[in-house]
């Protein structure tokens, strides 16, 4: 099966990872600004009705325009699954933490939505590795919970979000 | 703002927020990828979900969130916005999976330190399985208009 390389991961001991806390991306832009289409896709997926992303007029009346899901803010960051001139996706940092197990899952999530995110608005984040958990063992297998910090700006310099993000990165109890 | 936003004068907490179904089928779990580009394989190929030990492909965050949201604005109105969520993954939600959403209002506050002062309401939700298994437990913010 072809596997998508945004979601190759690195791989080294705990003190490798341990070696990153602190680390800071540099500034990523998201691919396109925020829109109107990627806005009501994502609320027909949730079957959200709030006028606030469906109807222009009272959106642009309330907040300036179409409002972004507060849910989808990792999202615009994600770049599109391909791009016309072959350049790999990059992949998050927490994709490039170095430890031993073979896959993740998210285990926790806290944002701040510090201002609105409105349709147009093009989206920068800067990633930092803020910890990395000794070995733990749950349910799922062996692996270390990575917890991260991103900081979204908008094109005028305002920090618009802070997200806060903890992912488990283990290898699976032995497949029956 | 509007009549379709509740007043914060006139909540009296704690009160308990409408419950919230929605059933998960593989369509909405791809529909998710596609909406998200979040195309880890655990969302979209259920040889890999199993192969990280899950029955089968899984909603992400952003769709348990979205959920989350869609309990706290529904009730309050569409002039309330989301200032803070956090959320922990307890369990996952699975293609063939009922998720229910119950939140309750448990506190408001006016925060008198930025001008004009926010309108806050703090609420409790949870969104479980058709098993009565808690998925994911989330604490929200919402403010609503001044």
């Amino acid at each position: 099966m072809e596997q998508d390389l945004s979601y190759q991961l690195a791989f080294g001991t705990y003190e490798d990872a341990l070696r990153m806390v602190g680390a800071a991306s540099e500034p990523r832009t998201a691919a396109a600004a925020v829109s109107g289409a990627r806005i009501q896709l994502f609320a027909a997926m949730v079957h959200d009705g709030n006028r606030s992303y469906w109807d222009a007029e009272y959106a642009r009346r309330r907040w300036g325009g179409l409002l972004a899901p507060p849910a989808l803010l990792m999202g615009w960051l994600i770049p599109p699954p391909w791009q016309p001139d072959g350049t790999p996706r990059p992949a998050g940092l927490v994709l490039r933490i170095p430890l031993p197990g073979t896959t993740f899952i998210n285990a926790a999530n806290d944002v701040e939505f510090l201002e609105p995110i409105v349709e147009g608005d093009l989206l920068t984040v800067v990633e930092e590795l803020v910890s990395v958990s000794p070995e733990k063992t749950t349910r799922l297998g062996v692996g270390h919970f990575v917890q991260t910090l991103e900081t979204f700006r908008r094109q005028d310099g305002t920090v618009v979000a802070r997200n806060r993000n903890t992912l488990f990165r283990f290898t699976p109890a032995t497949a029956s | 703002m509007t009549g379709e936003d509740l007043d914060w004068n006139e909540i009296d907490v704690p009160v308990e927020l409408p419950e919230v179904i929605d059933e998960i089928t593989y369509q909405r779990v791809v529909e998710n990828a596609g909406a998200t580009w979040d195309y880890f394989p655990g969302h979209f190929d259920p040889a890999y979900a199993q192969s990280q030990g899950n029955p089968t492909i899984y909603v992400n965050t952003m769709h348990l969130a979205g959920f989350a949201d869609r309990v706290a604005t529904d009730w309050a109105g569409p002039g309330s916005r989301v200032v803070r969520r956090s959320l922990r993954l307890a369990s996952s939600v699975y293609a063939g999976d009922t998720m229910i959403g119950r939140g309750r209002a448990v506190a408001k506050r006016c925060d008198t330190s930025v001008e004009p002062p926010r309108y806050l309401v703090d609420i409790q939700i949870e969104v479980s399985n058709q098993h009565g298994q808690l998925c994911c437990p989330v604490e929200l913010t919402l403010q609503l208009p001044g």
